[in-house]
């Protein structure tokens, strides 16, 4: 599954770490999920859609 | 926005890990080469089990510049500090009692089960670090590494008990399985480390 999630966080000059933090979970599986080696769990896929104030489909995107 | 793409790589946890190794086995060695039975066996392994400080908090080091560090996986980590003095402690009173005391009956059962309580303990470490690991990504990593270990053990047990039925190898006790599941998951972790993932 790809992602919008660098781009994201990009846009509000965040940092992975900075983006870690407000989810709640460590860098490593921000950076999991932004280089799709990892797709999250559809409960943390809509804290990350809570945070970007966006739907979960606008930020995961279908291969 | 800070460049994250280049994860930092601190190999100090990798070579405290190495000088322990070294340690344990040159010790090992040392003590079957002068012949050290019994007590004298155990208590020459005491400092290099010191090595396991420094290897610990390198490895909580690494882990919170590699950014993945949990308050679930350093309680992990103390836990196996414990588990690990209080095993070899365990097994040091244990061979001390029975080679002073010669013990027979229900205190020789005691004396058998002591140094199987601390790696008991360890298993319920994991247990915990799985129960209380909030970070879904890390628990993901750590089950994956724990089945690699499994994967280990269940093809080594079963092609060593094979070659142990007909008699070419000798017979190990089978305490060894959590060692060779435990140098599953690190092999498991050195791969992922290797592989960049």
């Amino acid at each position: 599954m790809r992602n919008r999630l660098k781009i994201l966080r990009a846009e509000r000059d965040w940092s992975q770490g900075d983006l870690a933090e407000r989810l709640e979970v460590s860098r490593q599986s921000v950076n999991a999920i932004e280089t799709g080696k990892y797709d999250p769990s559809l409960p943390l896929a809509f804290r990350i859609a809570d945070l970007f104030g966006l739907p979960i489909e606008e930020i995961f995107l279908r291969d | 926005m800070a460049d994250d793409a280049a994860m930092p790589r601190n190999r100090a946890p990798l070579l405290w890990g190495l000088a322990f190794m070294v340690a344990m086995f040159g010790t090992g060695i040392f003590a079957r080469t002068v012949g050290l039975n019994g007590f004298w066996s155990m208590a020459v392994m005491l400092p290099p089990m010191l090595l396991l400080i420094p290897l610990i908090r390198s490895a909580e080091r690494g882990g919170n510049l590699a950014g993945c560090n949990s308050p679930a996986l350093s309680r992990y980590n103390r836990r196996g500090l414990v588990w690990a003095f209080g095993y070899v402690a365990a097994l040091f009173f244990a061979i001390s009692v029975n080679d002073w005391l010669k013990p027979d009956g229900p205190l020789l059962w005691l004396i058998a089960v002591l140094p199987a309580l601390p790696i008991l303990y360890y298993v319920w470490a994991l247990y915990r670090y799985l129960i209380e690991e909030t970070d879904e990504y890390l628990k993901m990593r750590y089950v994956g590494d724990a089945l690699f270990g499994l994967g280990l053990l269940l093809i080594v047990s079963t092609v060593w008990g094979f070659l142990e039925s007909f008699k070419v190898v000798p017979h190990v006790e089978s305490w060894i399985v959590v060692p060779v599941w435990a140098i599953g998951l690190g092999l498991s972790q050195i791969r992922r480390r290797i592989s960049g993932s």
